[in-house]
This record gives C-alpha cells, structure tokens and sequence, in this order.
C-alpha cells in the first residue's frame, strides 16, 4: 500500500467526499428500512405507512419516528416465542451471540447478534482500532472478565482479526493483573476510564511507575471520557488514550483519530443525526449541542432504525488534518438522561468530573449525591485525595473544590473528604452520581 | 490532506467489486454443492459473512462511482 494511506483501515472509503459518503449512506438505509420492515415485527408497525423510497435526502429522515430504549423494552416484555420478542430479525436459529445493556437505566435489553451482524461490528471496531493506532505489533491486554457486556467483546475480537496478540485479563485481582502486563509485555489496553485510573493507582501502591510498564496505547470504552481525564490518563500512563462512543444497541459510532481532537462519525457504516434537545426534531448547525440518533446500516439480526442514543454531543464540521471525511463531533457532554434539575438549576455529572480531574490532581476519587433535605435539594460531594493532607490542608481543598464547582455549575455543594480507600472502585461502568431523590420519597 | 479517488484507484475498486462477485458467487455455489455437511456449510455461512463486510467496503464505493454525480 502506498505510504500515504498505510494510516486507513479502508483509505478510499475514509477518505471519500462527503457528498459520495452520503449517497452510500442513504441507499444503505433504504435497503435497511426495507429489511426491518420485513423482518421484525416492532418496524412492521412503527413504519406502517412509510417506504423506503421515501427516503431521498437526509431531511426525509425526519419524518420517521424515532426508536426509543423504552420502545425496545417494550418490545422484550412479550418473550413467548422468542426472549428477543419483537426485535429479532433473524431465525432464532441464526443468533449467534447474547448481549444484553447493563441495565444503568432500567430493565436490561437483550441483544441478539447472528454471526454476520457480529462480524460487521467486529469490521466496525477494525477501523476504530486502526484509526486509533494499533497495528499488528500490538499485544493487547483487556483487563476485564466481559461477561454479556458488548465493548471489550467487541475489541477482542476486532484487535484479533486486524493482528494484534489480545491477552485476556478476566478473573485476576488488579495486582494480578499489573503483573500480566508487565509478564508479557503489553504494550495496548482496553479499559474503562475509571480502571484505567484506579490500575495506575494500584500500579503505584506496589511501588512502580505506570508509565514504565510499556503501555503504549489505550482505549477506553464503557464511561463518558471528559477531556481532563483523558489528559490524566495520557499523563499516568505515558501512552496516547483515545476514546470512542457507542452503545450495546448501536454498536460503537463515533471514534478518535491519531490527532485525537473530537471524534469521527464511523461512516458509512451508521447514519447519524444531531438533533436539538428540545424537540428533537431539527439538524443543530455545526458548534451547538444536539442529541445522537443512529441508524447502524449493517445489522440484520437487531435492526434499529433512528434509535435515540440520549447521548449529548457538539456538533462538529467534517476534514480533519487525517485526510477522513467523515463528520466530526466536537466533544460528549453527557446524556440527555443524566441531565437533571436540581435546585431549578440544569446539572451535568459530567462537569464534576471535568473539575476535578482537570483542576484538582490530589483527589483520587470521588461520589456526588443528590438527595431531598426537607423541602430543598441537596448536593453533596465526597472525596479521597491521593495523599494523607493535614487538616488544615483539606480544608483549604474543600473551600476551593467548592469554589470551581459553584462557578461551573452554579450549585453550592455540602464537600467531605473521606479516608483512602472509603469510597468505591469500579470496573465496568461507574456509579459516582446518586440521585436519591426520588428514591427516598418513594421509600418514605 | 484530502485523497480524491483518482482514476487508477477509482478502477482498482471497480476491479476489486468484481472480484467480491465473483468469490460471492462461488460461495454460493460450494454451499450449493455442500449442503448437508456441516462444514461445508458452517464455513461458507462464515465466508459470506466477511463477503458482506467486503461489500460494504468496496462495493458500495464502486456503486457509487459508477453514478453519475449529482
């Protein structure tokens, strides 16, 4: 291959112009609308009345209903012929894999993939690991057992089939797991933000440097990747970090390029729309947020078509100095289901974690909570610093922890700081906001 | 940096979607051939399955090449 596109899994597809990539994209939905339709029983209803050959431009879309988790768990409850219920559009016969969400939002929706809907995610995280740098010389560690969660699934098999020698890290303790990557010597690895973290912490505890380990690449999957983490984790690790975004139902549909600024849309591989978050209705222009609606173009075995991700994201333009054509966003703020009021005021978990992992690097770890006070809302935040601080050093931390986030989020929050090694860890996906507000009404 | 397909290229896709065909094609035959026997079967089944990423990869792109622009 000639030099200039060594830098591609596929260069002439990621390199097209934007108007070819859209006419790929449209003729792919249209032959995806026509299989739903067909084939599941949910789209035989949400698109009575619609046809694929309505679909000529991308402002046609609009006209479709959206598919909401709701309308998936829905479509679960009826399990009598098949616990996929109306979302199956394959034979029973033909599912290959069980996957399932993680239930973060309510009942888990089971996700059923026969072997050519698996393979055409898998050929999805090829691009996203070759885009991210990783190549054949790489030995992978994924510090995980995957259980029936999708990501780190995917980017073993993915890492296999583009030629890496992937090291599967299920069933150690974290200093077992420090010890496998220093034993065979990985120089990539798949993992949560928050593990990424909590390995390097452990890694120091046993006395070494994080950065010495020979970790050269990293990518993370499972949690939002505000930018001050991702830079922490550059920083601990000595090694580029890249984040990508997705979701059980989708697949993964956004990802980082070497120049790691924003995200590339996977096209064509998924349309994508970035709709306002007020009615959901209208394209927002390049810089606004918007909330993500995908529509994976490959899938037969789960089709979705104009599924709402709830994921915030900045619209961002298309080109990049990589040469992909692809649409671009600028930043993952958060989730339009995470964005809460409290107080009257709109609050994103997201930007405690971007003060303190931007701002404060003596704090380890952290938990916000959120719960009724008499008639009022309190927020509260708990946190551990990396080091034993004397008391009047804490409570100098406090007071400007306090400060940044009232200024950030406009909210006075009730700050503690707790003993090293009080508050959780977590492996898979975090759980650092509790909004017990509703919960404890319900309780009392 | 932008990579315009240039008419070399924009032919190697061309030559490369016939060829998917053809191999699309030959799978299709051997399972023909090979039905009742598992491993014959099971193995096209996976073949077809990357076919399909190759599609998606090339053929779709020389589709689109062969329209006019619009």
């Amino acid at each position: 291959m000639e030099p200039q596109l060594s830098g591609y899994w596929n260069p002439y597809l990621e390199t097209l112009d934007r108007d070819k990539l859209i006419r790929i994209e449209l003729k792919n939905f249209r032959e995806q609308m026509a299989f739903a339709k067909a084939h599941s029983a949910l789209y035989r209803r949400r698109l009575e009345g619609f046809e694929p050959g309505d679909i000529r431009s991308l402002d046609d879309l609009k006209n479709l209903p959206l598919t909401e988790k709701e309308d998936l768990r829905l479509a679960q409850l009826d399990q009598s012929e098949s616990i996929y219920g109306d979302l199956l559009g394959v034979n029973p016969a033909e599912v290959t894999t069980f996957r399932q969400t993680s239930g973060t939002t309510g009942k888990p929706v089971y996700v059923p993939e026969s072997y050519e809907s698996w393979q055409w995610r898998i050929e999805v995280w090829c691009h996203i690991l070759w885009m991210a740098g990783f190549r054949e010389t790489d030995r992978v560690f994924i510090p995980f057992g995957y259980n029936v969660y999708v990501a780190f699934w995917e980017g073993h098999y993915a890492a296999e089939k583009l030629g890496c020698e992937v090291v599967p890290g299920g069933a150690l303790d974290t200093k077992g797991r420090i010890n496998k990557i220093i034993e065979v010597g990985a120089t990539g690895l798949f993992n949560t933000p928050t593990y990424g973290l909590h390995l390097a912490e452990t890694a120091r505890q046993m006395g070494l440097d994080p950065r010495e380990l020979g970790v050269r690449r990293m990518l993370c999957a499972g949690e939002p990747l505000p930018p001050a983490t991702r830079s922490t984790l550059e920083a601990v690790w000595g090694a580029e970090v890249y984040d990508h975004i997705g979701g059980t139902e989708p697949c993964a549909w956004a990802a980082m390029c070497r120049e790691r600024s924003g995200l590339h849309l996977m096209e064509p591989f998924f349309l994508v729309e970035i709709l306002d978050l007020e009615t959901q209705t209208k394209e927002v222009e390049e810089g606004e947020l918007g909330v993500a609606v995908v529509t994976p173009l490959g899938r037969r075995s789960f089709p979705l078509i104009r599924f709402n991700t709830k994921d915030v994201v900045q619209k961002g333009g298309h080109g990049c100095p990589c040469g992909r054509g692809s649409m671009r966003i600028d930043g993952v703020t958060g989730r339009t289901d995470h964005l809460t009021k409290i107080r009257g005021v709109l609050f994103s978990p997201v930007t405690v974690e971007e003060v303190l992992r931007g701002e404060f690097p003596e704090i380890t770890e952290y938990e916000v909570t959120v719960r009724k006070e008499r008639a009022m809302d309190g927020i509260s935040l708990r946190f551990e610093t990396r080091e034993e601080m004397s008391e009047d050093s804490v409570k100098e931390l406090r007071a400007r922890v306090g400060e940044r986030l009232k200024m950030k989020t406009n909210l006075r929050f009730r700050i503690s700081s707790v003993p090293l090694g009080r508050l959780p860890r977590y492996t898979l996906k975090h759980k650092r906001f509790k909004d017990l507000r509703g919960l404890e009404d319900h309780e009392s | 940096m932008s990579l315009e397909l240039d008419l070399a290229q924009a032919d190697l896709v061309r030559a490369m979607n016939q060829k998917i065909l053809e191999i699309e094609r030959a799978v299709l035959e051997l399972k023909e051939m090979g039905r009742g026997l598992p491993m014959v079967e099971k193995n096209t089944g996976a073949i077809q399955s990357f076919i399909r990423n190759l599609k998606f990869g090339v053929s779709d792109l020389a589709d689109v090449l062969n329209q006019p622009e619009s």
